[in-house]
């Protein structure tokens, strides 16, 4: 069953009347100004993930490969440009996961069953924390300073 | 108290006469505490009576006078001309048609609002004896800031979806819609979800939140639209669990 409504266009007139309109203007210095250009940074981080990803996939693909691909593929990844590209990586992680945790309180709704949403600055403090913690033990890991 | 000189730059379009906006200079002398709304009225009454802007209450409650001042979305009555420099200029909003000057055609915006279905639906008519349905403070508290709004539309001009994919319901429609969804009495979410779920709803919202930042009464649709699509990815896995109407 379908639900489909009628498409709404809303920069054009519903009905074309005896009245000319102007067309509309996108906001004002799009997207330079106010939250566009983070609006579009955030959407952008996606590349990152795009990145990573393949990254990901060469690195199976050299350890499926045998010791000798293994063993190129590390000499590689510590090469300048992969540094360079990890720490660009880990900065826009840092700051999409900041943004998204910024913003994600007030999506939660005013109660979660009998009790009331904590304070939204509550609720962000407690979402960093644990962002620092997990990435703090993930960093001892990687490490090796465990075991 | 000693007036100020301020210099207005609008946006003039007259559909007789012009083929696309243009911009006229005004430089007048208003009270220090004249809203930008005073300021465009003194230009009606005094300089230009051939200005069309659009404003009724002048407090914050009508939500006609929406306009952009020096590029952001403003309630022009609540915006006071201390607040720039000597320059100030006025555009229509952004994301409209305009239909003269200040003056943006809101029509495709009223049949986004009837698109949602912004009223409360039950299934089975209350029986007058029944008395009235009641509701705790609680319960108002989950929807009362969503129905704030004063459709003044700013959020609209302000939100780079809208700009992009004119299809989008928006925020103030969205809003309104998960205002009724949280409201205890009633009963016709799952039908306003079915809405939010389908092309240009809840979805194609990025959560840029521009839409909140510019909103004069503190309504925040950036939030409702995240909450609305909460639900609705919680409504959407309900139904693939419980057929519908399986109740």
């Amino acid at each position: 069953m379908s639900h489909a409504r009628p498409r709404l266009d809303a920069m054009k007139p519903k009905t074309a009347g005896p009245t000319r309109t102007a067309d509309p203007r996108p906001p004002d210095k799009f997207p330079f100004r106010g939250n566009y250009g983070p609006y579009l940074l955030f959407g952008s981080c996606g590349a990152f993930l795009l990145l990573t990803s393949l990254i990901a996939v060469e690195f199976v693909l050299a350890l499926g490969g045998g010791e000798a691909k293994y063993d190129a593929f590390m000499t590689r990844i510590h090469g300048g440009a992969y540094r360079g590209y990890f720490w660009i990586a880990l900065l826009g992680l840092i700051w999409f996961t900041v943004r998204f945790l910024g913003l994600f309180p007030k999506t939660q709704p005013f109660r979660f069953g009998p009790l009331k949403r904590p304070p939204d600055a509550v609720m962000l403090a407690g979402l960093l924390g644990a962002f620092v913690a997990l990435n703090l033990v993930v960093a001892v890991i990687l490490g090796g300073m465990l075991g | 108290m000693a007036q100020v000189k301020k210099t207005l730059i609008v946006t003039r379009f007259d559909p007789d006469k012009d083929q696309a906006p243009r911009t006229e200079k005004y430089e007048i002398s208003v009270e220090p505490d004249a809203k930008v709304l005073d300021a465009l009225n003194h230009i009606k009454d005094h300089v230009d009576s051939t200005l069309s802007h659009r404003w009724s209450c002048r407090m914050a409650v009508c939500g006609s006078c929406g306009m952009n001042v020096n590029g952001k979305p403003k309630l022009t009555c609540k915006d006071p001309v201390s607040n720039y420099s000597d320059v100030i200029e006025v555009a229509p909003l952004a994301n409209f048609p305009v239909v003269k000057d200040l003056i943006v055609d809101l029509e495709g915006f009223m049949d986004k609002f009837k698109a949602v279905k912004p009223w409360i639906m039950v299934a089975k008519e209350r029986a007058v004896e029944a008395g009235p349905t009641k509701q705790s403070p609680d319960e108002l508290a989950d929807f009362k800031q969503f129905s704030m709004c004063i459709n003044c539309m700013l959020c609209y001009a302000a939100c780079p979806v809208t700009a992009n994919e004119p299809d989008f319901l928006g925020p103030a429609a969205i809003a309104l819609g998960h205002r009724y969804n949280q409201d205890s009495r009633d009963e016709g979410s799952s039908e306003r979800n079915q809405i939010f779920r389908d092309d240009g709803g809840v979805f194609s919202c990025s959560y840029a939140n521009q839409c909140s930042e510019v909103c004069p009464k503190g309504v925040d649709p950036a939030g409702a639209i995240q909450q609305a699509k909460l639900n609705n990815v919680i409504d959407w896995a309900k139904n693939l669990v419980v057929s519908r109407g399986g109740k």
